[in-house]
């Protein structure tokens, strides 16, 4: 696998310097290396560095201007007074913060931000296995039964949450339905329940990407690790566990990664489907953090909370990234 | 290599710094100057409008602006452009950019509860007598709907176009056949009269609990009716028994009266409209004339009216305000960008839609009553009888910067208190509890206000 990825790599390589030796032969100013062996096409020297710049350009103006003007104003005393004006507003120091670890709910929302995330996750993650390995093989019908399960991943969040809100409300769909068998559930869009009404929603509407992830790992699989396992006699399960799922283990690794981030992250599940003011128990950070700034006009404040939840999320994420190696993760299957 | 790369990257950033600063640097190009008889000579220049897209008539709003535009440019010889919002939100991001950017449209339309908040960013004209004369007098508008323009007479930024006062709607058949003669004036006499009319699954009121806009109205409402307009200068009154009462009364219609049904713990307002629509209320409350097309499209057209909603506070006699509350002073306001090159072509703008014939067009066509102090007598339709009284009667909600987090602590009082109703039982010490957080929520705003 490592060396399928090399190869993959080289023909970019080389048509990038193919494209301009003049540029190669003026800065690098090594006469002869061009002729030489392809092993060296990718020395340090050559490697096609100037490639980063589109996206680095884009990088800096998207996400790192915006990121040092967010940390910038989470230090100053930016509300709807002193906007207009906003670069010399009151330069308050770290009271943001404190306001927001000490002052604000943003403790409980990272709380439930988290908490939702990992259950959601927890629970998506064999459904999308389960789904990958039942549509593995073929079968009759297995290409529209895999269109069916990718519905919930392509539908916009906002359509999803409008749809739930819709079915969930006090004598929807959902409440006829359950009532008829004589399930009474109370409020599912306002009050304790709505934590819950969120993770459902959410892992409705994100199993699928998991499956995804999942199928692209088994299609990964060698024919041959089939035969092998197939001749020696294993059995379903046994395949499964000791051939296939290592196989998973770098695909599922991203899809918890970028699953969780898209969570805790996500906005419009939880704005569209109880609206702001929020229940207390689905007051997750984005929604915190909006209404802060949008309907609190406390910019300041919220630039400092959402300062602090990035730290928070980038910490896990931190150690999370160093154990799984994800650098690792297009060569499953290799650490054995 | 590297050096090229560092020097390429130096320049795509110029480039595109030079791009960004490009984009700020195209607007303000000399202002429409007012010669000496008046007229604003306008030749060659565009007046960029804001204003939220009608969703109801999206048809009538676009060949509305296009005939005004017509008008404009036979008056000033300039061009008028529209841009719309959908949303609140929208418009609030628009208008936060444009205030941090100092550029943008010349003159937004605002909804008044939010004119506070616009002021307190001093992003907008404040206006002179000058100004005033400018958009045609400050007399040719309705008095009471200058209520919300500034925090006092002096300092004024919205200038009036039209309102929207609140009413409610009866059933007249449903009202007849439970023997009342007459629709309630107090908040007491409303619930009983409700009672009367609750029978299967017909009710007596109609609201929605789940509006994102209702609740808090009415807890200002009955609130200002006891005598408490819950801003007293740099204090907020939220934690006054009157408040508390006014809840108690609002949730009480579902958990004791159970006048309301109780599906309704998930409504908003248009899920009330549809309800009354189907003859199943007696009142459908805190409802505007943007509700005629759909009633009189209904099951029970030709059998509702409107009229002012009670004005005496639950529990009293007579009401305690400084003249009647019937309705918050719902509408909108124009204000013009202080950014705006040209102002005075703002102002030519603003006089052309608020004159009476226009004014009285746009009502025709929106439903939505003038602000033109003329055009609002002139109005003979007995349907809107209620409403020009309402207006009239209107009260604005308190002038701060605060106010939009006040409006957000009542009403959160209200989500947060959703499952008790739900369960038929508001818990008193929860109740309060909630009150107390809003009320300190809502001084710290207040705190905030007063210092900025």
């Amino acid at each position: 696998m490592s060396t399928d990825a090399s190869h993959e790599v080289r023909p970019v390589a080389d048509s990038a310097t193919g494209r301009a030796p003049g540029t190669i032969h003026e800065a690098g100013g090594q006469p002869g290396h061009k002729g030489g062996p392809r092993r060296k096409g990718l020395s340090e020297r050559n490697r096609p560095l100037w490639m980063l710049i589109p996206g680095g350009v884009l990088m800096v103006i998207i996400i790192v201007l915006p990121l040092l003007l967010g940390i910038y104003m989470s230090v100053l005393n930016l509300d709807q007074y002193t906007l207009r004006k906003w670069v010399s507003a009151p330069f308050i120091g770290v009271e943001n913060f404190v306001e927001a670890v000490t002052g604000s709910p943003l403790l409980h929302a990272v709380w439930l931000s988290v908490s939702y995330s990992l259950l959601a996750m927890v629970v998506t993650l064999p459904l999308g296995i389960a789904a990958a390995v039942a549509t593995q093989n073929a079968f009759k019908g297995r290409a529209v039964i895999r269109s069916i399960f990718l519905i919930p991943y392509v539908l916009p969040s906002f359509v999803v949450a409008t749809v739930w809100r819709t079915m969930l409300r006090p004598g929807g769909i959902v409440d006829g339905a359950l009532g008829s068998v004589g399930i009474h559930t109370g409020l599912w869009l306002n009050g304790p329940q709505t934590f819950w009404t969120l993770v459902l929603v959410q892992i409705w509407a994100s199993w699928p990407f998991i499956y995804l992830l999942a199928l692209s790992g088994l299609q990964s699989v060698d024919h041959e690790v089939h035969e092998a396992s197939a001749l020696d006699g294993a059995l379903w399960w046994n395949k499964l566990r000791y051939v296939v799922f290592p196989y998973l283990k770098g695909p599922l690794a991203l899809a918890f990664l970028i699953g969780m981030l898209h969570h805790i992250n996500n906005f419009t599940l939880p704005f569209v489907l109880f609206g702001v003011p929020a229940p207390a128990d689905v007051e997750v950070l984005p929604i915190l953090t909006y209404v802060t700034s949008f309907q609190s006009f406390r910019f300041g404040l919220s630039a400092a909370m959402a300062f602090v939840s990035l730290v928070l999320v980038a910490i896990p994420l931190f150690v999370y990234l160093r154990a799984v190696k994800l650098d690792d993760a297009e060569t499953p299957g290799a650490k054995k | 290599m590297r050096f090229k790369s560092t020097t390429g990257l130096a320049a795509i950033v110029t480039v595109a710094a030079l791009a960004l600063t490009g984009c700020g640097s195209s607007s303000g190009n000399g202002g429409g100057s007012a010669s000496s008889d008046g007229k604003v000579d306008g030749a060659g220049k565009t007046l960029s409008v804001l204003v939220n897209v009608s969703s109801q008539y999206p048809e009538q709003q676009k060949q509305w602006q296009s005939d005004i535009a017509a008008k404009f440019k036979t008056e000033t010889g300039a061009d008028v452009k529209f841009e719309t919002f959908a949303s609140a939100n929208d418009e609030l991001t628009r208008i936060q950019t444009s205030v941090v950017s100092g550029q943008g449209p010349d003159v937004y339309s605002l909804g008044t509860t939010f004119t506070p908040t616009a002021f307190s960013t001093k992003a907008f004209v404040t206006l002179t007598d000058d100004d005033w004369k400018k958009v045609g007098g400050k007399d040719r508008f309705n008095p009471a709907a200058l209520g919300i323009s500034g925090p006092d007479k002096d300092h004024q930024v919205g200038i009036p176009f039209v309102s929207r006062p609140f009413v409610m709607a009866y059933n007249k058949d449903l009202l007849a056949a439970a023997g009342i003669d007459k629709p309630a004036t107090t908040w007491d006499e409303l619930a009983a009269q409700a009672k009367k009319m609750t029978k299967g699954d017909t009710y007596g009121l109609a609201t929605g609990y789940k509006d994102s806009f209702d609740p808090w109205k009415f807890i200002w409402a009955m609130s200002v009716q006891a005598g408490n307009p819950l801003v007293d200068g740099s204090k907020l009154k939220m934690d006054d028994p009157a408040v508390k009462k006014a809840y108690e009364t609002y949730f009480g219609w579902l958990t004791n009266d159970k006048i309301v049904d109780p599906a309704s713990v998930g409504w908003s307002n248009s899920n009330a409209v549809a309800a009354f629509a189907s003859g199943k209320a007696g009142y459908l409350m805190m409802t505007t004339a943007t509700s005629i097309p759909t009633l009189d499209k209904s099951a029970i057209a030709g059998k509702y009216a409107y009229t002012l909603m009670p004005t005496v506070a639950p529990g009293e006699t007579q009401s305690k305000s400084d003249g009647d509350a019937a309705s918050i002073l719902s509408g909108d306001n124009l204000v013009v960008a202080d950014y705006s090159k040209q102002q005075d072509l703002a102002f030519a703008y603003i006089k052309l839609i608020t004159s009476k014939d226009e004014q009285l067009n746009y009502q025709k066509t929106f439903g939505d009553l003038p602000a033109n102090a003329e055009a609002l007598a002139s109005l003979t339709d007995p349907k809107l009888k209620p409403m020009a009284d309402a207006a009239a009667k209107s009260k604005a909600t308190p002038f701060t910067g605060a106010w939009g987090d006040i409006q957000l602590a009542l009403l959160n009082v209200t989500v947060q208190s959703v499952p008790d109703l739900a369960a038929g039982k508001v818990d008193e010490s929860a109740l309060d509890q909630r009150i107390k957080d809003a009320q300190n929520k809502g001084q710290a705003s207040l705190d905030r206000a007063s210092k900025g």
